[in-house]
């Protein structure tokens, strides 16, 4: 007689979701110790930040609501951004970029220049008009019309450190072997936020497979509205065309949303596919600074891969490890 | 938007890679990233509190809630505390993470 004794179905529980239980419970745990720790040495802190209604394990979604605000109101942050560069009228930026271009002939380098003296220092979110700014600056130089903010979606910043992903899995058995040339970074043990490019290999089309070669990633987790604007923003945000430029080097590539992260703690805001990470900075570019913006393109005619507007290379500056 | 004056001292890419191997779909991904974040705030703060002498943690906890993301929190945290407050809190975060790493590992054994 086959089957399994009763008291023996827990052999039938796949060890992955073991692990996610076990984990999650233990974070639990450990989260519980971390709060009750926090109130039991700080009762006063506690106390000042229950009167404000305001938890310190939800800080996060707190400073969510008070930049949301102050971006509605036309004052990004409540305090002037550090790095704000005093930035004259875009059409002379434009105008010094042309004479540049028509002097020099080099338009990455031209590209580099305008982004250094648009961009602060250090990544922070852009206010409105730094973006136009480089609006204007990658339609005139890139010849691709991008924006940070599209049909009024605007992600949490379009200034900010990418980092190296993993392949995707594209269908149910895909292994990494089948994404030569980039095998060292491996496939994703997970999906990617919005599952498999395809329901089978026979499924999967080369439109599909640029998706996910040409793949960037970005923080939709921590948009304000991402719970209370469903299934839209997650229909909205699927597959989105983004232009992303290594603001170090200006080399730029379109690429698709496909996957949500990083997570707030490591420090990035986005993330790159090996392919992505590959054209940006070179074969050991692990992190560094991009821009990120949606591609306007309603008629589906900008490819995805390298923005190729640089035909003369700065071998100095393409290969940029961090 | 969602940014806290401390982001750029976190880094905890070795326990998102190890997330991101158990975790099968977008929502338990998203779930134990949001424990690992909550238990950041709860250390961080501590931290600051910790060194931040008492009669100067009113102020810091309203200008705090007033704006989150001021990175000039952090100017005002090193002239109040006089040490290295971005260190401490590296330093703090990286305990968690050893600690967070050691107890998936372990679970993996």
């Amino acid at each position: 007689m086959g089957g399994k004794l009763p008291t023996q179905t827990y052999q039938g529980i796949a060890r992955d979701k073991v692990d996610f239980d076990y984990l999650r419970n233990h974070l639990k745990v450990k989260h519980l110790e971390a709060k009750n720790a926090f109130s039991k040495k700080y009762p006063h802190v506690e106390k000042f930040l229950k009167e404000k209604g305001l938890d310190v394990g939800k800080i996060r979604e707190h400073s969510a609501k008070i930049i949301g605000a102050g971006a509605l109101t036309g004052t990004l942050l409540l305090t002037p951004p550090t790095g704000t560069k005093s930035l004259p009228p875009p059409q002379e930026v434009l105008e010094k970029v042309r004479e540049k271009a028509s002097a020099a002939g080099l338009p990455q380098k031209i590209l580099v220049d305008s982004l250094a003296a648009v961009l602060p220092e250090k990544t922070r979110p852009l206010d409105r008009s730094e973006e136009k700014y480089l609006e204007r600056i990658f339609e005139d130089i890139l010849g691709i019309k991008a924006k940070a903010n599209l049909e009024g979606e605007h992600l949490n910043t379009s200034y900010g450190l990418i980092g190296a992903e993993q392949h995707l899995k594209r269908y149910p058995g895909d292994v990494i072997g089948n994404h030569a040339p980039y095998l060292k970074e491996g496939i994703a043990p997970g999906l990617g936020a919005w599952g498999y490019f395809a329901r089978s290999r026979a499924d999967i089309s080369p439109s599909l497979e640029e998706t996910e070669k040409w793949y960037a990633v970005v923080q939709t987790l921590y948009l304000p509205d991402w719970s209370s604007r469903q299934p839209y923003l997650r229909d909205w945000y699927k597959y989105r065309k983004v232009l992303i430029v290594n603001t170090d080097n200006g080399n730029a590539v379109i690429a698709a949303i496909a996957d949500s992260g990083p997570a707030a703690w490591t420090g990035k805001h986005f993330g790159g596919s090996p392919e992505v990470m590959e054209y940006l900075g070179g074969p050991r570019y692990k992190k560094g600074p991009v821009v990120l913006f949606f591609v306007d393109d309603p008629q589906n005619k900008v490819p995805l891969g390298p923005v190729e507007y640089n035909k003369v290379n700065l071998p100095q500056l393409a290969l940029v490890e961090t | 938007m969602s940014k806290l004056f401390f982001d750029q001292l976190l880094v905890l890419d070795e326990v998102e890679g190890e997330i991101k191997k158990i975790a099968k779909t977008r929502e338990e991904k998203e779930e134990l990233w949001g424990l690992v974040d909550e238990m950041v705030h709860h250390r961080v703060l501590g931290c600051v509190l910790d060194k931040l002498p008492r009669e100067n943690h009113e102020e810091f906890l309203e200008r705090f809630h007033a704006a989150p993301q001021d990175e000039s929190l952090l100017d005002y945290l090193k002239e109040k505390i006089g040490d290295n407050i971005d260190e401490l809190i590296r330093q703090e975060i990286g305990d968690l993470a050893f600690e967070l790493l050691e107890d998936i590992r372990a679970e993996k054994k």
